[in-house]
């Protein structure tokens, strides 16, 4: 394992700078999100970002194809992303997101502009120091300190990041910066090890505290459609978009034309269930017709469809939207009272 | 003397068990100790789940525009919801006869992010509030500092802290004693113009479209809102900063002379953009133009955006 001295961080900011796009977490007003490094920019590695780096990959709005006509023909001419980048200090919920995403993206038929952009993206993981208040990624079989599939897992320890390439992508990435590494010394390398095994520990305890658990959850659910809980939970939300806007995993999306006159564009844009027009047709039905089913719809489809489709929650644990709802519309209470089982009560 | 919790709680279950109201809207606690949340009561049993601490922020009058009773909702007001109220009332979408209001006195509610500043919130259990200070609970001991410290911005320069509307009041007026509210209003006007652009032009690239200030904003009560239509798409769905600029203006716009300045908008923005400061910006042109208007508590007024007078200072002499 290699590591890299504090000081020398804004060296390598340059560095990689010139070889790739580099997003980081920055801090503007006070509000901290994933944004490309420029000279000057506040790195802040102290919180995770409010909005989650999945738009890095899957943007917020993206034309794929714009278009023209007036002559003979319609004229269409694609939009593909060419540049590569660096998205750097992802958290490990974060990225466990990222193989969420990849089941909707890259699965037949596969979104080519997404697909483009995992390739040309090299991943840099900084495990959590300290899981927050409302973190219970351990829920979801994941690590605070630990990311599988990162390229390059990096750990804060105070005064120097360990650096630890995981991938042939993180492995070409450290030899471009390979001037600025040392090698790590031994007791270094088992304090980051310590680190994942206290972070993992502390976060499973407080979850256990909090009776939060996921096993046998999506048994508890299937029975649960008609369950009067959605009628107890839906009546105070407020049909915003907090939620589904904040989650790493969420995916769902909407094709819109943006057009005058002869030419125009294509684009893909976010889309939230908790929308009323969401499922509303042409015809002015709408098969959710109240929160309530848009509620149910939200917490189902994370926790019973997804996992039932592709093995897996979609969701990572991140607590965004446990600390971000305006009304406090917990998924961590509905896993609780949907009954998923306590281990070890 | 009681305390204000225990009173809540007690006019909720007598107004439910006498049959006046068939609902009750107050607050409910969550496992954390930030978590208030509202809470829709049916059931005289339960309303001893029904709390008031220093998180009780959700304003719970704009739920009557869904919560529809057939006989009455009874529900909680403070200063700030008692004024997004009165707005609803005059804006004709709520029936008075229809509520049940308690007002409750309050000087300021707790923002949870100045706790987590002050380091006050690792393995904090609970907070309480007595007199003027804050009591934070932790498995082992307890910590106190002044309340004051750790309210809301939109608190501090609360004018109304006891409500102007309700059927029965539950505990003592409270004193208030608010700072300026257009401070920051007027710093931003003696920026140049390149400047304020940046400055709103930053905090706009910031939105994410969640519409949470529009959802919770009392004076955003239309039944159909123009930034959901499809057909036509007055707000196209791409992020773009000029459409996000487009609806932040509009939506100041129409509610410009009916905001009354409750800043829940500001207050549940995810991202932190200054919205107060667009609202005030219209509110401080508004007194400056047509003379002091307090919407929502001024209801003997006209309201000035809602009339036309010859001598108004924005009509052409016709030279």
């Amino acid at each position: 394992m290699k590591k890299i001295a504090k000081e020398k961080l804004a060296l390598l900011w340059e560095l990689l700078a010139h070889k790739a796009t580099l997003y980081f977490p920055l801090q503007e007003d006070g509000a901290v999100n994933f944004a490309p490094w420029k000279n000057g920019a506040q790195v802040d590695f102290g919180v995770n970002s409010i909005v989650p780096p999945k738009n890095v990959f899957f943007p917020q709005a993206e034309t794929y194809l714009r278009f023209k006509t007036g002559a003979k023909r319609l004229q269409l001419e694609s939009v593909e992303p060419e540049e590569k980048f660096i998205l750097f200090g992802v958290r490990p919920c974060d990225l466990a997101s990222f193989n969420i995403l990849d089941k909707i993206f890259l699965e037949e038929p596969t979104d080519g502009l997404y697909a483009k952009r995992r390739r040309l993206g090299t991943l840099v993981s900084m495990g959590c120091n300290e899981p927050g208040e409302t973190c219970f990624c351990t829920s979801f079989a994941l690590e605070p300190a630990f990311a599988p599939g990162a390229d390059v897992m990096v750990w804060d320890m105070g005064e120097f990041l360990l650096w630890e390439p995981r991938s042939t992508k993180g492995e070409a990435l450290t030899a471009v910066i390979n001037e600025l590494l040392d090698e790590a010394a031994p007791e270094e390398t088992a304090a980051a090890v310590r680190l994942r095994d206290t972070t993992a520990a502390g976060e499973a305890a407080a979850a256990r505290q909090r009776g939060w658990n996921t096993e046998g959850l999506q048994e508890a659910l299937r029975g649960k459609f008609n369950d009067e809980l959605w009628e107890k939970l839906y009546h105070r939300c407020l049909g915003c978009g907090i939620c589904t806007y904040l989650c790493p995993t969420c995916h769902c999306f909407d094709i819109q034309d943006f057009s005058r006159d002869l030419e125009g564009e294509r684009f893909s844009c976010w889309d939230s269930c908790m929308f009323a027009e969401f499922t509303l047709m042409t015809s002015g039905e709408n098969p959710r017709p109240t929160q309530k089913e848009r509620v149910r719809q939200r917490f189902l489809h994370k926790l019973l469809y997804f996992p039932s489709k592709f093995g897996l929650y979609a969701c990572v644990g991140c607590g965004r939207c446990v600390r971000k709802c305006p009304v406090h519309l917990d998924i961590t209470q509905v896993i609780k009272e949907a009954g998923g089982v306590v281990s070890g009560s | 003397m009681k305390q204000l919790s225990e009173i809540l709680k007690e006019v909720a279950f007598g107004s439910l068990s006498s049959g006046e109201a068939e609902m009750v809207i107050g607050w409910q606690k969550g496992p954390f100790w930030w978590q208030s949340f509202p809470a829709f009561i049916t059931d005289p049993g339960g309303t001893g789940s029904l709390i008031w601490d220093p998180f009780s922020v959700s304003n719970l009058s704009k739920y009557l525009l869904k919560e529809v009773p057939e006989k009455k909702i009874a529900l909680f007001l403070k200063g700030c919801d008692a004024l997004g109220f009165n707005q609803m009332l005059r804006d004709g979408r709520v029936d008075r006869e229809k509520v049940l209001l308690f007002g409750i006195p309050c000087d300021g509610l707790v923002d949870p992010a100045r706790v987590e500043a002050a380091g006050l919130s690792k393995g904090l259990l609970q907070v309480k509030k007595e007199q003027e200070e804050l009591i934070f609970y932790y498995k082992k001991g307890q910590r106190k500092a002044p309340a004051r410290d750790f309210y809301y911005a939109k608190c501090l320069s609360c004018r109304y802290p006891n409500p102007v509307i309700y059927d029965q009041m539950l505990g003592e007026a409270v004193p208030c004693q608010p700072v300026e509210r257009f401070a920051d209003v007027s710093k931003l006007e003696t920026t140049p113009l390149e400047e304020r652009f940046s400055y709103w032009s930053r905090h706009f690239s910031r939105c994410i479209r969640c519409f949470a200030c529009r959802n919770v904003c009392p004076a955003c009560s239309c039944r159909e809102c123009i930034f959901d239509l499809a057909e036509p798409r007055w707000l196209g769905k791409a992020n773009e900063l000029s459409e996000t600029q487009f609806y932040h203006i509009t939506r100041a716009y129409h509610v410009a002379g009916r905001c009354v300045d409750c800043g829940e908008c500001a207050r549940i923005c995810p991202v932190g953009i200054p919205l107060a400061e667009l609202n005030r910006k219209f509110i401080k042109d508004i007194n400056e133009l047509y003379g002091e208007y307090d919407a929502g508590a001024d209801l003997d007024k006209e309201a000035p955006l809602l009339t036309f007078k010859t001598d108004d200072p924005d009509v052409s002499s016709g030279s």
